[in-house]
């Protein structure tokens, strides 16, 4: 056997353990740079953050001399990043200029409500967006797939605060199915997770259908249906499991805008989760509120990309190549 | 059975659609909706049946009638002319916005393309930073910084746009540098922004339309977030975010006074994207399907009319 033709190194890319490290390696130089952006950029044009923890009011300059130095305002800039960014780290973000309370603490209150919004309407969409898009992939180019995608064209195109609104107008004040305001329950949780859940599934429903054609097109397919192996098997098994790659891809993507619309499903239902108070931070100038939501939001993300990267490099080797 | 799997339309074609046409039907319709909208805000001054800001206490949330074609605001304001000016404030804010990402991506990445090597990386890691931040969330701390009005909330969108365009552009460049054209820009001695805007860009650019397009779309529904939670265009001005903002306090009395606004937002935005995808289809020829390819089908789909079916 020795004699035969050299056969080609078969390139297994780096390992996953490797992989994964420099994932993670890559995503803390991008949390630097992010916190340096984020500090930076709520700064740039300079207003006298004292003013907005006093609401205006004048104050004796014994006082001022207090809270400057109390929020560390006599520092230089650089300085005042170094103190921010090694307390994030502990997990302490600062204390806010008009509550008078630790970012975090004002945090910890309020996220309950945002992830169980986003998450909620992320299960609602998965599990609404993938049968509609298989069901328009199978039955593609009759009325069913015509009348599903001009919906979803619809969907796509309506800003989530308009959803939430019409929502808001005709399920809750009109037929009395929700109530329209938010007092904590469950329930008040399904209207708003649903009119978060609409541009989701309207993307996700269309990324499915195509892959869906593209995999039902292939030619394993037709081998096996050749072979007599039941249509709902053949759709559900062997085609799907292939077809949810790209999808999974871009609903993780979909996660980030999910929680820039929370923001704003939050805002027309009056949840008072973060979004509430990232808003009423940029409002009013309260720097540290703003900077630790936002630098939150954005691990977030990023932490959710990184699982769907690892977990890719996991079942798929070709990714690793490079 | 394969008939039923596979559905009832032919496997490859997923849009009928004919070489070199670029007014389909749907295409068409988006079109003039599109230059009606725009012809209507360009003549507000004309058109307007009353002044957007006129306010009158004593008729407010008036129901519609010939004189106010829509109805008036709680204030009296007339809203059908007030939706004419609100396009004129939303439509230009959101070219603005395009042509603000425009001015900075499209160079950055024919630089970025063309050049490669530390250029490309340091702009490429400037985008991925960009890009770490969900898209309206970035605008949100832009605004924060730099203060909440129309202008600014135009120039942190424009920035926000400006990774997407430029990764865009850099791969049509990546692709535009290997060929043969470039090579003989090169070898006549053409400067380096000479064949980069002169030759290479016009050959990018049918693709970067397309991107633009769909950009306008979604700088209309990203500025009417950002005037919705009072981050962009204040009130009073006349603006389809602003009034959908102002309008929700009345969402039980007046509906019409968000249903207007968000309406014409759904109309430009869904109009946009058809005639984007339109536009897209038109010139990526690799997508559409030749003519023949179309009569060969109705031929059979006529034969199989007759004479039953043909897979079965």
């Amino acid at each position: 056997m020795g004699e035969g033709p050299d056969l080609l190194p078969i390139n297994r890319g780096v390992p996953v353990g490797k992989f994964i490290l420099k994932r993670l390696g890559q995503m803390i130089l991008v949390l630097i740079a992010v916190s340096i952006l984020i500090f930076a950029m709520v700064r740039i044009t300079p207003s006298d953050p004292i003013s907005s923890m006093t609401k205006g009011k004048t104050i004796s300059p014994e006082a001022r001399q207090e809270l400057v130095e109390h929020y560390h305002l006599d520092k230089s800039n650089p300085e005042q990043y170094l103190i921010w960014i090694t307390g994030a780290l502990r997990g302490d973000l600062g204390e806010s200029y008009q509550y008078k309370q630790g970012v975090t603490f004002l945090i910890s209150q309020r996220i309950g409500t945002t992830l169980t919004l986003v998450i909620l309407s992320g299960i609602i969409a998965m599990v609404i967006a993938i049968p509609v898009g298989i069901l328009c992939a199978v039955k593609r180019n009759t009325w069913v797939d015509k009348l599903l995608s001009v919906i979803t064209l619809i969907f796509v195109a309506s800003p989530v605060f308009l959803t939430a609104l019409v929502f808001m107008m005709l399920f809750a004040q009109r037929l009395h199915w929700f109530p329209a305001i938010y007092h904590g329950g469950m329930k008040d949780m399904i209207l708003p997770s649903i009119a978060l859940a609409t541009s989701m599934i309207a993307l996700t429903s269309r990324i499915t259908r195509t892959s869906m054609i593209e995999q039902l097109t292939s030619d394993y397919i037709r081998t096996a249906t050749a072979k007599g192996i039941p249509q709902r098997r053949v759709i559900l098994t062997y085609a799907l499991k292939n077809a949810l790659i790209p999808v999974i891809t871009v609903a993780s993507i979909q996660v980030g805008s999910m929680l820039v619309g929370a923001v704003l499903v939050e805002n027309v239902f009056a949840m008072g989760g973060l979004g509430a108070l990232l808003i009423n931070g940029i409002t009013s100038a309260d720097y540290p509120v703003v900077q630790g939501v936002t630098l939150l939001m954005v691990f977030v993300f990023l932490c959710i990309n990184l699982v769907v990267d690892i977990l890719y490099a996991v079942l798929d080797p070709r990714i690793r190549v490079k | 059975m394969i008939k039923i799997i596979f559905g009832n339309g032919p496997l490859y074609r997923s849009n009928r659609r004919q070489v070199g046409k670029l007014f389909t039907p749907s295409v068409t319709v988006a079109f003039l909706i599109l230059v009606t909208i725009l012809l209507a805000c360009l003549l507000a001054p004309v058109l307007a049946p009353c002044n957007p800001d006129a306010v009158d206490l004593s008729n407010g949330l008036a129901k519609p009638s010939l004189k106010h074609l829509l109805g008036t605001d709680d204030t009296g304001r007339d809203i059908f002319s007030r939706i004419l000016f609100g396009g004129r404030t939303a439509l230009t804010s959101s070219l603005l916005v395009v042509l603000i990402s425009m001015a900075i991506g499209i160079p950055l990445g024919l630089v970025s393309g063309y050049r490669g090597g530390m250029a490309d990386t340091i702009i490429m890691r400037c985008c991925d930073i960009l890009l770490s931040f969900p898209s309206l969330l970035l605008a949100f701390i832009f605004v924060a910084g730099l203060g909440r009005n129309t202008y600014n909330a135009v120039l942190a969108l424009g920035i926000v746009y400006v990774p997407m365009l430029t990764r865009l552009t850099r791969s049509l460049t990546l692709v535009e540098k290997n060929k043969v054209y470039v090579s003989a820009c090169v070898s006549l001695g053409y400067g380096e922004s000479r064949i980069i805007y002169r030759h290479i860009l016009p050959n990018c650019i049918s693709t970067i339309l397309v991107q633009i397009t769909l950009d306008i779309g979604y700088a209309i529904l990203d500025l009417a977030s950002l005037s919705f939670l009072g981050l962009a265009v204040q009130p009073p001005k006349a603006d389809w975010g602003a009034m959908l903002s102002e309008g929700r306090a009345f969402i039980l009395d007046a509906p019409i006074l968000f249903l207007t606004p968000g309406f014409v937002i759904l109309l430009v935005v869904v109009s946009l994207n058809i005639f984007s995808d339109g536009l897209h289809q038109y010139l990526d020829q690799a997508q559409t399907h030749l003519p023949s390819f179309d009569q060969y089908e109705r031929r059979m789909a006529r034969r199989a009319a007759k004479g039953g079916a043909v897979d079965g």
